[in-house]
């Protein structure tokens, strides 16, 4: 049976399915894991060729979540944009709104006080612990240890408590502004922050000890889907899953934002790019990021959350728009007409928990910007899965997708 | 760059039987079955709400009885999925307050399309619309969710305002005029 | 025709089949509870019942124990409606639960549950028949669930059971060698015979007269066998570690995918009965039956009360295997079916082997 390798072009799905189906003649079976199944995190289509157990060939099928947010942004102001960008990387919220807002105020031209900068960085980080640990609880759950996903996820629970009190909602934070944040931190915030960490801390180092050198667990992760540095980097691919395979990336050590050159952290960085790597590279950032979460507390400057000299792009406070009229007017233009932004593109791109994410903007003036360009790194991993995937059983499968830890808003979007 | 290059030790042979970390593994979980149960056992055991907390958008009158809403629609244009609609309407000229010149016929806010995301509450330029404490909202229609004036208020109740900015301009028209009837 | 006796022997299987029915039943129960105190969550403490859980103290402990979700959970497989796919072959889509659930009851007849001591200090097993090849009897016809999983993955007529059937059926197999080859030194030690009352009688009193200090159980003499019999007892049950039958995460439903209502609740409980079974063989073989730890068989208590005493020290150690099975399925991750197969054959069987050359010479060093 000749294989022939034919392209085709990106959006011809009809001409690609139907040469895969042309092959499928006794030999392979064509399994789908289908859009809903439980290992896929999201709404993710596998269209598996086995030969047997193996895997020959991984076609993966996306756009199950597609919401058309780029196409949304046209048409909202850039403050009205920020519970939409909640809903990108959904599993540590608060990142994206901060990525967003660093990308707008770098087309504004405007920077932000230390105190916001300070807080920033702990939303940040305070995301990566939530995204890791689904990233871990996940995988442990793939590979068959239900408990460590429990165990997970009350301590998620727990930083879930700590968005509530920060911002009024524990998952759709809608947290930062253009040009600062929405509230200051409440009082005591930062108490139950540290006292979070330590609970992390342990719940880290339980789930360590639990699965890291357990032979089941070696045995189903080691050497599994390896993805070399070539095709890492060949596919685009950032974040964990990069570092696990060999590249040394972090873009809050080569471009830094929000003041992350004066922490100090390592960067955990793998060897041999399979899941195992995967699974150490995040156990190791969680760690990292608890030292960070701490630095920051200790540091956190005094001042103001927001930058009072961008007047036409942050709206004044709430006092001054009951009592003063300049106030009064400058918060109903930039309701009804957005901040006043001049024209240009700009483009940022920050560590999400999950790789690169990127935000491109350009404006022709105005409060709604004419073009959005979200990057989401989930999107370059999928795309690497028909490499890293054949040759794999179908039982590595889930492990595979634990490891690789994506989640579908952001590659949809 | 501080890397740090994470050392992956082969398995010893101790761990190869896969004895000892079962054993380590059955003690962890064997211990956490008699430790503290961390449910939160809904409704007999309520969430603590923080201050700040954004529940479900609720209008609220000022400390006279007087309804604060004006009006403006602002809210109603910075909502993002559009919840809000409202019909403005005037304050007969008659009336104690007719000096705030508007307030709103019809306030409709569709529950079924509220995210909960603030920016109401931002834009108001009264402190109307406040979200306050309510996080179970149920009802058996669509009709019944689909929240308007007099349930808004209702849920709002009064809230303490330290400014109280019409009656600050009141009392300064009234200075102005002198006191002229 | 005896009737009489026929009669008896009915009895017996009825009380028999419907206390382990209500063991694997509530295994589901404190299956779940033990889930949930692990996770550090209740588990189900809601279900009541009218009249029952109003009894003041009693009635609220055992709705917070969740005593209650059984029969409400029970009640539901019946009134669920019953699916039946139409791509599927129904023949055997309708017998292949029934076939992976009967042979576990089937297998108890031959299990002695406790003993009697009448009055002329013989002692009788409480067994619905026990005879001389009764452990041969047992592991011959719990093999034949087997079939009733490779039916329902077959019968499915869909990808997914299909290899979930595939993969139960080189599981099982592969495991009934170690199952046997490490029970082999346990009748060796008691001079030959498969009968199970001999293999309880043997374990009464005190290894070694007292020097050693341990009970004189198998899983003393031969902890070896004993580790394997475990192993492999995971591996029969289709228990975590050794579940990829049935996983979830990368089988959807394995073989009771297209399964639903009464039929899913018979694969269910089939399953759990085969572990009730599993656990009380191997308390019945290893861990000594119904000998209370140092008293020698023959100072057990006679009569009446002797009986409910040996049966009661049979359930708690039932129950306590049950409870550490439980355990490991919420504390291991699961086994790749390659790694399920090697482990097989290349480690636990050469090992039985091994094991059980030494235990003949040991065997024939005490002889003689």
């Amino acid at each position: 049976m000749s294989k022939t390798e034919e392209v085709f072009s990106f959006g011809d799905a009809a001409a690609r399915n139907a040469a895969l189906e042309e092959e499928i003649h006794g030999d392979t079976m064509v399994l789908n894991v289908g859009p809903s199944h439980p290992a896929t995190h999201g709404v993710l289509r596998l269209r598996l060729e086995l030969d047997g157990e193996t895997i020959v060939k991984c076609d993966p099928v996306i756009g199950y979540l597609h919401r058309g947010e780029e196409k949304v942004a046209e048409n909202f102001t850039y403050n009205q944009f920020i519970p939409y960008t909640d809903r990108l990387d959904y599993i540590g919220p608060i990142h994206n709104n901060v990525t967003y807002a660093l990308a707008v105020e770098r087309l504004a031209g405007i920077d932000v006080p230390e105190r916001c900068q300070a807080i920033r960085v702990i939303c940040c980080e305070l995301a990566r612990l939530l995204s890791h640990f689904i990233g871990l609880g996940c995988y442990g759950m793939d590979a068959g240890a239900l408990t460590v996903f429990m165990y997970m996820f009350t301590d998620r629970e727990k930083i879930y408590s700590l968005m509530e009190e920060l911002c009024g909602a524990r998952f759709t934070t809608n947290y930062t502004r253009i040009g600062g944040l929405q509230r200051d931190i409440p009082d005591g915030w930062l108490d139950h922050v540290l006292k979070v960490c330590d609970d992390v801390e342990k719940t880290n180092e339980l789930c360590d000890k639990l699965l890291t050198r357990n032979r089941i667990f070696y045995d189903r992760c080691v050497g599994v889907a390896p993805l070399s540095k070539e095709d890492a980097i060949s596919y685009g691919v950032s974040g964990p899953n990069a570092r696990a395979s060999g590249i040394a990336m972090d873009l809050r050590k080569d471009k830094p934002y929000l003041g992350y050159e004066n922490y100090e952290f390592n960067v955990p960085v793998g060897t041999n790019g399979d899941s195992y790597d995967r699974w150490l590279v995040r156990v190791e950032e969680v760690r990292q990021s608890v030292r960070i979460i701490r630095q920051a507390v200790t540091k956190m400057p005094g001042g103001l959350w927001y930058n009072d000299k961008a007047t036409k792009i942050f709206r004044p406070r709430k006092d001054k728009v009951l009592s003063s009229m300049e106030e009064l007017i400058q918060n109903f233009m930039i309701t009804t007409e957005g901040p006043e932004l001049p024209v240009g593109e700009a483009f940022f791109e920050a560590e999400n928990p999950k790789g690169r994410q990127a935000f491109f903007v350009v404006s022709k003036g105005g409060g709604v910007p004419w073009r959005l360009r979200i990057h989401g790194p989930s999107f370059s991993i999928i795309s690497a899965l028909p490499k890293i995937l054949p040759g794999c059983l179908v039982q590595d499968v889930p492990v595979v997708l634990g490891s690789i830890d994506f989640v579908m808003g952001d590659c949809d979007r | 760059m501080a890397t740090k290059i994470l050392e992956r030790k082969p398995l010893t042979l101790a761990e190869r039987t896969y004895l000892p970390q079962i054993a380590a593994g059955l003690w962890v979980t064997f211990r956490k079955m008699f430790g503290r149960r961390v449910t939160l056992e809904y409704p007999e055991q309520k969430p603590p709400i923080p201050r700040g907390y954004r529940g479900v958008p609720t209008l609220v009158k000022d400390p006279n009885g007087r309804e604060k809403c004006v009006s403006c629609q602002l809210c109603e244009f910075v909502c993002p999925p559009k919840a809000i609609r409202i019909t403005p309407g005037e304050i007969p000229a008659d009336s104690a307050t007719a000096h705030v010149e508007k307030a709103p016929k019809d306030f409709e806010l569709n529950m079924l399309r509220c995210i909960y995301c603030g920016l109401c509450e931002e834009a108001c330029p009264e402190r109307a619309i406040v979200l306050q404490n309510v996080y179970s909202l149920n009802a058996a229609t669509r009709e019944e969710v689909v929240l308007h004036k007099d349930k808004l208020y209702e849920l709002g109740g009064t809230l303490p305002d330290k400014i109280m900015k019409w009656d600050k301009k009141k009392a300064a028209a009234d200075k102005a005029a002198g006191g002229h009837h | 025709m005896d009737w009489m006796y026929l009669l008896i022997v009915l009895v017996k299987a009825v009380v028999v089949v419907a206390l382990v029915m209500a063991v694997a039943g509530y295994a589901v129960v404190g299956e779940r509870k033990i889930a949930s105190w692990v996770q550090e969550r209740p588990g189900p403490n809601r279900t009541t019942v009218p009249i029952l859980g109003s009894i003041p103290v009693v009635g609220w402990w055992l709705r917070r124990m969740g005593f209650f979700q059984l029969w409400a959970d029970g009640a539901k497989f019946f009134f669920k409606e019953e699916p039946t796919p139409a791509h599927v072959n129904k023949l055997y889509f309708l017998v292949a639960p029934v076939v992976a659930f009967v042979p576990a009851m089937a297998a108890l007849s031959a299990v002695p549950f406790g003993q009697y001591v009448g009055s002329d200090g013989v002692a009788v097993p409480l067994a619905i028949t026990n005879f001389d090849v009764g452990m041969l009897f047992v592991m011959a016809v719990s093999g034949i669930s087997v079939f009733g999983i490779i039916m329902a993955g077959w019968a499915s007529n869909s990808k997914y059971p299909y290899f979930s059937s595939i993969r139960a059926s080189a599981q099982l197999i592969s495991y009934e060698l170690t199952i046997g080859l490490a029970l082999l030194p346990v009748f060796m030690w008691t001079g030959g015979t498969l009968d199970l009352f001999s293999i309880v009688r043997e374990q009464g009193g005190v290894v070694g007269g007292g020097v050693f200090g341990l009970p004189k159980w198998f899983i003393c003499i031969m902890p070896v066998s004993a580790l394997l019999y475990l192993v492999a007892l995971f591996a029969e049950s289709n228990r975590l570690p050794f579940d990829m039958a049935e996983s979830e995460t990368d089988l959807v439903g394995g073989f009771h995918t297209e399964y639903g209502a009464f039929k899913f609740g018979l694969f269910f409980v089939g399953e759990y009965a085969h572990m009730t079974l599993a656990a009380i063989l191997f308390s019945v073989i290893f861990l000594g039956g119904w000998s209370i730890p140092f008293v020698s068989m023959d100072a057990m208590p006679v009569g009446l009360l002797g009986a409910v005493v040996s049966v009661g020290v049979v359930f708690v150690k039932t129950v306590i295997l049950m409870s550490f099975i439980m355990l490991v399925r919420w504390t291991l991750p699961r086994f790749r079916y390659d790694q399920v197969m090697d482990l097989g054959w290349k480690i636990l069987l050469p090992l039985a082997v091994v094991n059980l050359a030494v235990y003949a010479v040991i065997l024939a060093l005490v002889e003689g």
